[in-house]
């Protein structure tokens, strides 16, 4: 896999972690040359990769593609090998934008500015780092990099159960985390010679129980960061109690690491699996779209609000990872696309908000409408994409999830029947909460935090931030296929690889597995045998 | 016989480097004898430091020597024992760097403690590559004496005087079991001492199953496990940590604990091939014991000393699954992972004694808001614990990296797992160090930090203190992306290093590494 041509991956992911070392060294006493300083880094490592990806990526190819490796610790087999492909490029790029974006949006940050955009700067390396790397214990390094600055960004600059909320995220990832590396030890060690590259990994033959419990264990790592639910009580007081330029990265980029490392590590390198443990992952994604958007509704805090139904949106990547279908995976990568975008834009725009009232408690809002209608007309056309109006990005992603699963042929009907309904309360429920929010924050009487008070309507960089992230969604889902053209060809490949396992794993699959699971009903000779279920 | 041909025939170049320590150490005493105290003390410390560095420049010369046994066996200086010199040597130096300010400060003498550290360092060089009984006892005891010496050096605090006093006592006692240990063995193999005789001799005479020489195993690990500080021989530990001078403490859990290692090593895997199985399953369980109880007392420590004693041991357990899993890679990875722990550790501790020259305290909540007041201690200090604690990309995520690689390939499934679990626990207490340094805002700031003197770097032995502080973190910073040389020197010093070849040749161990699999047959 050696590239002759220029390191276009290594230069995007070393860049902000190299220029962030000379941040302590900046000659500034307020902040000023910093922050225009990150910023600059960030657009500057953005328009480097658009350029890379623009100039040297062909979007008709399903494989990895601008790969490097090199030699890092050949004692212990560990290499520095990137390589993006179809799953990994929007991601890249939305990281890209989303961070960008989010060092913009932390423009007043005055409380210790440095170590703040020293922090933004390396986590900006290490989530491109995990979306690029093609080695695991590479990957579990990038994994782990985001860990501390994501802590302290809580810890320092978040609201006020700030403390809890960092610890309780350090300790659910860092105790997940152990299961990637374990995960990534078994299966580099199973076979006749020792790897930790992800493709050999994918080609390796691996007994069934051993990929059931390699499977089971990645899915608690990255079901923690996804969040699948019950790993997901981390996720409100983080993303509640952090400030909106970290929840615009920690919504918008890093629950993508979980959805993505799914795609990646799950479905490709152990497809036997995935056959068994999609039915599950299908009920713990009806679980999250019911659970997020009833927990959401109950929720008095906007951005714990919008932390739930971070959730709840979630729910519909994990569905389209386990329908089996084309359509139904290029339905969840362009969801989790979406989200990033919408998410993001929300954080931000209650941001705004509370720079202003400086309360988020949603029985203290109220009737901010006429003060500041720029802010009130952004947060609403982020909510409409929320709620998936058609239009809208949302709106693409969820369908493309529906239709995936309905028309998916790996299931029975009645399972097929159930998980549909009870996604589609799911999908009542989302304006409910999303619109009643809007209403309580925007409409009616000034609440007892801004009644009389003089606030300032959106100033032109908050209006900024948010346009860059409401034009995508419009676009997207106006015309879904200028995103959905630059995976597509991959997301067939994924689908057919699953796909292409459940014969193989019908045919050697033993009884004793076959009752712990209620589907799918597979278009084979003998799918009764797999999991003892008759049509 | 003249003196060259004794020379030869002793092969006297295989210890150049302790004699250049000895030489250093003769002219540190005579120098300050001879212009006094004061005036000694402006250039003694950089002559030792100058001194040990030298020593390490000739290890490297002896690298591969293809005569690596000395004094007619009773030494051997192969590959294995000149990493393990050369980290004793290293930790001395960094030990020298952080003390001269902080002896200069204590008001004693600076000469006379860089005597007492050089000859501990003789010491465990020594014994790192002591091929025969007496020899291990002599430089063990080297070692042991003037460790107790270190830590009462400060003889006007009266918690150093407890800690030495404790030191003495129970070092003196397990000193006492390891002799008789070893006295079992000298019996039992009818009147040898050189290790590999020992073995031979028991295997000829057929006392290979005999309880006398599980006996002298328990005895002798007994003795090991007290200088390695494995739990449940800790107990001496978080006191004497905590009461002793803090440059002591950095040099007993870096430098007396790798030659405690290089000891094990050698001590087990030449004299022990017949018991190999019993001190697998000995130091499994010290191991574990040592990961659990370690890292979860950390949890609870209040004083910043303490919390590093307590971390030590939970160290020493990880280091130890490389121990006993006995293949290839796990010897190299102690190895690597005690390089690593060199700079990590003595990092720390000079942070801890930067802040306790600065404050005179180590309790942890007086750390609350340094990074305000002292930006290049917080992020030293941060670095240092976090890379203890195995954060990426810091060099001891490596470090374990390796030891829970080497591990999982020897198939001890159930050590790593522990190993892991325990990692994450030790991310909750060294973090916790980083929150109080950064996360706290200025109205937060302990009492310590409020009045926290100018920075100045000007006094007396702060410059070195500085130079070390970076160097450190430097290390502990890039020593782990770019550790590819590191790697290649740990496994070179195995692959190497006869001794071990022969062990891994031997059927025994390969029965008792069945032993470390699991059930769990993936």
């Amino acid at each position: 896999m050696m590239s002759t041509q220029f390191p276009w991956l290594t230069t995007i992911i070393l860049l902000p972690l190299a220029a962030s070392l000379f941040i302590p060294v900046i000659p500034d006493k307020q902040g000023k040359t910093v922050r225009w300083y990150a910023l600059s880094v960030g657009l500057a490592d953005l328009v480097l990769m658009v350029y890379a990806f623009w100039k040297h990526y062909d979007f008709q190819n399903p494989g990895f593609q601008l790969a490097e490796s090199y030699a890092w610790m050949p004692q212990i087999a560990i290499n520095w090998s990137l390589a993006i492909d179809g799953i990994s490029m929007p991601l890249v790029v939305l990281t890209g934008l989303v961070t960008t974006l989010s060092i913009l949006a932390g423009w007043k940050v005055t409380e210790k500015p440095r170590l703040f955009y020293f922090l933004m700067l390396v986590m900006y390396s290490a989530q491109i780092g995990v979306f690029c790397a093609q080695d695991m214990i590479q990957f579990f390094l990038m994994w782990e990099i985001e860990l501390v600055p994501v802590y302290i960004l809580i810890a320092i600059w978040g609201g006020p159960k700030r403390l809890y909320a960092a610890t309780k995220f350090i300790l659910y990832t860092a105790i997940s985390s152990i299961f990637i590396l374990v995960a990534a030890l078994a299966m580099a060690f199973s076979g006749d010679h020792v790897t930790f590259n992800m493709t050999e990994l994918g080609l390796k033959e691996y007994s069934l129980t051993f990929e059931l419990l390699a499977y089971a264990g990645l899915l608690i790592a990255f079901g923690v960061k996804l969040p699948i639910f019950p790993f997901h009580t981390w996720l409100p007081d983080a993303h509640g109690e952090a400030s909106a330029p970290v929840s615009m990265i920690l919504a918008g980029v890093l629950l993508k690491m979980g959805g993505y490392a799914l795609i990646r590590m799950n479905m490709e390198m152990l497809p036997n699996a995935h056959v068994f443990f999609a039915p599950v992952l299908a009920i713990l994604g009806i679980v999250n779209i019911v659970y997020g958007a009833l927990a959401s509704f109950a929720q008095r805090n906007l951005k714990r609000r919008m932390a739930y139904s971070s959730i709840s949106h979630m729910g519909f990547v994990i569905l389209g990872l386990a329908s089996f279908t084309e359509i139904g995976t290029s339905g969840a990568v362009l969801q989790m696309v979406s989200h990033g975008l919408i998410a993001a834009a929300l954080f931000f725009l209650a941001g705004v908000t509370y720079d202003r009232t400086h309360t988020l408690d949603l029985d203290e809002l109220g009737g901010l409408a006429k003060k500041m209608p720029m802010v009130f007309a952004l947060f609403t056309v982020g909510s409409m994409a929320s709620l998936a109006l058609p239009g809208m990005s949302g709106f693409v992603g969820e369908l493309a999830v529906f239709l995936g699963f309905t028309t998916s042929d790996a299931y029975n009907p009645t399972f097929k029947a159930v998980v549909v309904l009870l996604s589609a309360v799911g999908l009542i429920v989302t304006p409910i909460y999303l619109l009643s929010m809007l209403r309580e924050v925007f409409y009616g009487q000034e609440g007892k935090a801004v009644a009389g008070e003089f606030l300032l309507d959106a100033k032109p960089r908050e209006s900024f931030i948010a346009a860059c992230l409401l034009v995508p969604i419009i676009a997207i889902g106006l015309y879904p296929k200028l995103i959905t053209q630059t995976y597509d060809v991959k997301t067939v490949q994924i689908a057919a690889h699953v796909r292409n396992s459940i014969p193989l794993v019908a045919g050697k699959s033993p009884d004793d597995l076959a009752h712990f699971s209620v589907a799918p009903n597979l278009s084979i000779s003998s799918p009764s045998r797999l999991l003892g279920i008759v049509k | 016989m003249d003196f060259a041909t004794l020379v030869a025939q002793l092969n006297t170049g295989a210890i150049l480097p302790e004699i250049i320590v000895i030489t250093t150490l003769l002219i540190v005493m005579v120098g300050d004898l001879i212009v006094g105290r004061t005036a000694s003390s402006k250039w003694t410390p950089y002559f030792a430091i100058g001194g040990l560095l030298t020593a390490v420049g000739a290890l490297y010369f002896l690298w591969d020597t293809p005569t690596p046994i000395a004094f007619l066996g009773e030494y051997n200086s192969d590959n294995l024992s000149i990493l393990f010199r050369g980290i004793v040597a290293l930790s001395a130096a960094g030990t020298i760097l952080m003390s001269i300010r902080y002896i200069e400060q204590s008001g004693t003498a600076l000469a006379e403690f860089l005597i007492i550290l050089l000859t501990a360092t003789l010491g465990g060089m020594f014994l790192s590559g002591a091929d025969e009984l007496v020899t291990v006892y002599v430089a063990l005891e080297t070692l042991s004496i003037s460790s107790y010496l270190l830590t009462g050096y400060t003889k006007r605090d009266p918690r150093s005087n407890e800690a030495s006093l404790k030191y003495l006592l129970i070092g003196a006692s397990s000193s006492a079991i390891f002799l008789y240990g070893t006295s079992l063995l000298y019996g039992l193999s009818g009147g040898e001492t050189n290790l590999s005789e020992i073995s031979t001799q028991i295997g000829a005479a057929g006392l290979a199953d005999s309880i006398g020489l599980v006996i002298a195993l328990v005895f002798v690990i007994a003795g090991i496990a007290f200088k390695i500080a494995a739990v449940p021989f800790h107990q001496w530990t978080p006191d004497v940590y905590e009461g002793s001078p803090t440059p002591v403490v950095a040099f007993l859990s870096v430098g007396s604990k790798a030659a405690g290692f290089a000891l094990a090593i050698r001590l087990l895997v030449t004299a022990f091939p017949l018991v190999t199985e019993q001190w697998h399953l000995v130091m499994t369980t010290l191991a574990i014991l040592s990961m659990v109880l370690g890292n979860v007392v950390a949890l609870a420590q209040t004083s910043m000393k303490r919390l590093l004693a307590y971390s030590s041991i939970g160290q020493a357990g990880f280091v130890m699954i490389g121990l006993v899993i006995g293949s290839d890679a796990g010897y190299a990875s102690m190895v690597f992972y005690l390089m690593i722990y060199l700079f990590m550790n003595l990092g720390a501790f000079m942070c801890v004694i930067l802040f306790t020259l600065r404050t005179g305290t180590d309790q942890i909540s007086e750390y609350g808001g340094l990074y305000q007041k002292d930006p290049l201690l917080t992020l030293a200090l941060s670095i240092c614990l976090l890379s203890l604690g195995g954060i990426p990309p810091l060099a001891g995520f490596f470090g374990k990296l390796y030891l829970f690689w080497a591990g999982w390939q020897a198939g001890a499934y159930p050590l790593v797992l522990l190993g892991l679990l325990t990692s994450v626990i030790s991310i909750y207490y060294y973090i916790r160090v980083v929150k109080m340094m950064v996360v706290k805002e200025p109205q937060e700031m302990s009492d310590a930090v409020k009045n926290y003197p100018e920075i100045s770097w000007e006094l007396p032995g702060m410059r070195p203190l500085q130079v070390g502080v970076v160097l450190t973190l430097v290390a502990t910073t890039i020593a782990g992306i770019l550790s590819n040389p590191l790697f290649t020197l740990a496994n070179d010093s195995v692959t190497k290093t006869p001794m071990l070849q022969q062990a891994m040749e031997r059927p025994a161990i390969q029965v008792s590494r069945e032993i470390d699999r699991t059930p769990i047959n993936l």
